[in-house]
This record gives structure tokens, sequence and C-alpha cells, in this order.
């Protein structure tokens, strides 16, 4: 089999497997996303799917200092929305307080449209918050991907539609959406150089709790091996020591 | 806009649940909900290479989690099979089992189709920034409506929401003080202890004991383990 044929299949399957769309209706969104613009068009499309005007996907900072969002992208990409600046400003420190304890959406309203509050007021699951931009109404979603990032994707508009089933599918796509951008978010994973089986060996030895000489026993080196791997492995992954290389290895997912 | 009929009996449950109780009518209702037998509630607690299944709340017989074993409950939770909210779920099948990825032996397989959960599905569930799972199955494989069943993850990841306090105390999963997590997540980032003092505007001596505390209630030998504990339960 050709390389590119074996490509192919492998994503076909891939796509098969994972599609976390196969269980909802739309047809253009079966690709995971690979890039920002890709996961801007999809997010486009759940936006559409609910009348929202715009929308915007944020990451929380995991310091525990900064109750800030970190805007990733939002509906006026390559260039940044008014509203997100309101949104990773002030305004947004007590829906980030909510996404890291709980996952329930928020939605909020302009005085001026009674039928949003309506609509959000019916739902059962969730309440209304705080406005994130004065003068609009929006609905905010918590996110949550495999490393442990947490993030918030956010629609705004004043003539949205919802029902409740749609709902858990407009979340499921959020959720599955920010897994999609969290994985390609980490950027210089792409740029770094290879980190050999060895290294990996010695920094999950390390994370376990192990010494250098106890990782040079169990692993039967020499005690200035072992610290020449978790050198060579720190610098690779380009952290500062050790303890950051064994947290940067481990929110990678390049050990367990 | 919403109409009345899309709002289900487990809905009402969840969005009011306060208590131990109301978690297991909660999940006893939306078990039925979506065609399932049998729910478990799961917390998998790390310790060093072990994962640790630690059950919450839970309807299956007490003589099967016995000899299922807690050991294949983490490997079930946290396996292959799990998925995140927004994924399409997978069922294991125990009589097609064992497949190529080794989740369950032939005599495990065999042994949950006896007692009744001849399909699982695993899901992950996100409550705030803390991680759960939950295990669905059925007597009959193929009778858990997928659609409902991704549904019921959204739901279950709001209800748990309204109990925080007592997610984090079955699953143990963040011991630490906000100082101390702030210190750890300083040091996972490579900063030195003067340097987190700087940042914190504290002493050296008051920052390492916030992180010696913290190691010894993760039971950790140094502060590389501590850092990989807090950060395999999504504490930072």
């Amino acid at each position: 089999m050709k390389h590119a044929d074996i490509k192919e299949t492998a994503e076909a399957l891939f796509n098969e497997q994972r599609n976390p769309f196969g269980a909802f209706t739309l047809g253009s969104e079966t690709h995971h996303a690979v890039t920002i613009p890709d996961a801007v068009r999809r997010c486009r499309w759940i936006a559409v799917d609910m009348n929202a005007s715009a929308f915007g996907l944020f990451f929380v900072s995991p310091s525990p200092e900064r109750a800030r969002l970190v805007p990733c992208f939002d509906s006026d990409y390559p260039g940044i929305a008014v509203a997100t600046k309101f949104i990773s400003g002030a305004n947004g420190e007590e829906i980030v307080r909510h996404t890291r304890i709980s996952t329930e959406p928020r939605w909020w309203t302009d005085d001026g449209v009674p039928a949003t509050a309506e609509l959000f007021g019916d739902f059962a699951w969730t309440e209304r918050m705080a406005a994130l931009v004065p003068g609009t109404s929006g609905i905010a979603f918590p996110v949550h991907a495999d490393r442990g990032q947490c993030g918030l994707v956010v629609f705004l508009g004043s003539e949205m539609t919802l029902q409740q089933d749609a709902l858990y599918e407009v979340h499921a796509r959020c959720f599955s959406l920010f897994a999609a951008v969290a994985r390609i978010r980490p950027g210089d994973a792409g740029r770094m150089r290879a980190i050999s089986k060895r290294e990996l060996e010695c920094l999950k030895l390390t994370a376990n709790g192990n010494t250098s000489e106890e990782i040079a026993r169990l692993l039967k080196l020499s005690v200035h091996t072992a610290n020449q791997y978790l050198t060579q492995s720190t610098q690779k992954l380009n952290a500062v020591n050790r303890n950051q290389a064994v947290a940067k290895a481990l929110r990678l997912g390049l050990i367990e | 806009m919403s109409s009345p009929a899309a709002r289900l009996q487990s809905d009402t449950l969840g969005s009011r649940l306060t208590s131990r109780g109301d978690l297991t009518s909660f999940f006893m209702q939306l078990t039925a909900e979506i065609g399932a037998d049998s729910y478990m509630l799961v917390a998998i607690v790390h310790d060093q290479d072990r994962n640790d299944a630690r059950i919450v709340s839970s309807n299956w017989i007490f003589d099967a989690i016995e000899l299922i074993g807690k050991r294949l409950i983490a490997g079930l939770a946290q396996g292959a099979l799990t998925v995140a909210p927004g994924i399409r779920p997978q069922p294991l099948v125990a009589s097609r089992a064992p497949e190529a990825d080794g989740l369950v032996t032939g005599e495990e397989a065999r042994l949950l189709d006896v007692l009744g959960h001849a399909e699982i599905y695993s899901l992950r569930l996100n409550v705030g920034r803390q991680r759960l799972f939950a295990l669905f199955s059925a007597a009959t494989a193929g009778s858990i409506d997928q659609p409902a069943l991704m549904r019921a993850q959204l739901k279950c990841c709001y209800a748990l929401s309204h109990i925080p306090q007592l997610i984090a105390a079955a699953a143990m999963q963040d011991p630490l003080s906000d100082r101390e997590r702030e210190c750890l997540f300083w040091v996972s980032e490579g900063k030195t202890t003067d340097e987190v003092a700087v940042i914190l505007g504290v002493s050296s001596n008051t920052v390492n004991s916030y992180i010696t505390h913290a190691i010894q209630k993760f039971a950790a030998s140094n502060r590389a383990m501590a850092i990989a504990t807090a950060i395999r339960s999504g504490i930072i």
C-alpha cells in the first residue's frame, strides 16, 4: 500500500470511529479541526445552528492567581471582536470561577430583549449570570479537554434559538471542538526535537518520585548517564529545570 | 420556544440535586431513560503507577463488584472505551470480547455477561476541573439508546456540578489549600522557591512550608512527584 493510501484509510477509520457528530445531523463537520481556521469554521456552524451572530473560544489560564480568560479565536477571526475584549477583561472573572467548579452553561441577556430571557429562562440546568458583554445576550459553555485544559465557548446574539435537547448537542459539539483546539494549541510540540525512549523512561520515573540514583539503579545505568538523559529531555522540552520538564511532559501527554 | 415535553424527569431531579440521596434517584432515573439497567459513578485516584477506582454511587449488586474487582473497574472507567463529552461512545460488548484492545480477558467478559453487563459504555464526566467516570450497562446488548446516552453524559456533568463538595470529598482529588496549589503551580512552571516567594509576596520559608505540606498531602517523596500527582488529577 502506498503511503497516501495508508494515510487515507487511517483517516477514514479515525473519522468513522471518532466522529463526534455521528449521532447528530450536520454533515459538514465530519472532519476534526486540524488548524485554527478549521476550528473557526466548525464553531461558525454551531453558531449558525443556534442563530447566534457572534462567538468566541477562550482558555481558562491554569494559574490559580489570574482569573482571566485567554482568547483563542472569535467570529472576527483573524481579527479580534470588541466583545472578546470585554470577556477577556474583568467581566470574565465570575465565569472563570464558575468554570473551575461547574460544567453547567450560563446565559445572560440584555434587558431590552425579553424574548431571550424567556427562551433561556425556561431551560433545565442553566442559570442567568451578569452580562459578559454589555448590551448583548449570550450563552457560555464551560469545556474541558483531555489534559485538564479548561475553556469557555461563548455565543452572542439577540435572536438565538435553542431547544432543550439541542442544548446538550451544542455543548457536546463545543466539547469536541475544544478538544481539537487544545490538541493544536501547545505550539512548541511540533517544533520540539524528538525525545528518546530512554529519556522518557527517566522522566516518568522522576514523575513517580525517584531520584537520579534510584533511576540509575532501576534502569541499570550510571548516575551520570541518568542525569544526562534528564538534562537532555529538559532541554528538548524547553524547560528550565526537571520539575518543569515533568510538568510539560505530562501536559503534552508524552508520559502518563 | 423549548417545548415542555423535552424536559424529562431526570432533568427535574438533576437540576434540584443537593444530596447523596438525590444523586442516587437522579442516576436511577437517567439509567432507565436511556434504556440501561445499571450505572456506576467512579472516581479514579492516582497512586504512583496504579489507578484506584473509588465508587461514588452505583446500583451494581455488591457481589458483582467483589467478583469483578476494583482493578478491572478502574480499567473500564479509564480505558480505551472511555469517551469525553461530544465523542460518539462505543460499547464494550461482552459476547464479542476480548478484542484487540485487550481491555478485558475472555474470562472477565464472560463474568460481566453473566452478571448482567452484556454491554457497557464508559463516559468521562467533567465537573469543573474534577474528573469522574460513569459506566452505563445493560443486560441485553443493543438496548442503550446512543443519542440519549450522549445527552445523558452532559446531564451527569451538570448534575454533579451541583454538589462540588460531595464530589471533591468522594474523589479526594484536591486536598490542597489555595496557597499550596498556587505554590505547586509555579514550581511546575519551573520557578525556584525564591522566585515563587517574589511572585506571591511571601518569604521563602513560607513557600517551602506550603510545598512541604502539599508533598505530605499527596504522600509524595519529592517536588517532582507532587507536581506529577497534581497534574494527573487535574488540580494544576
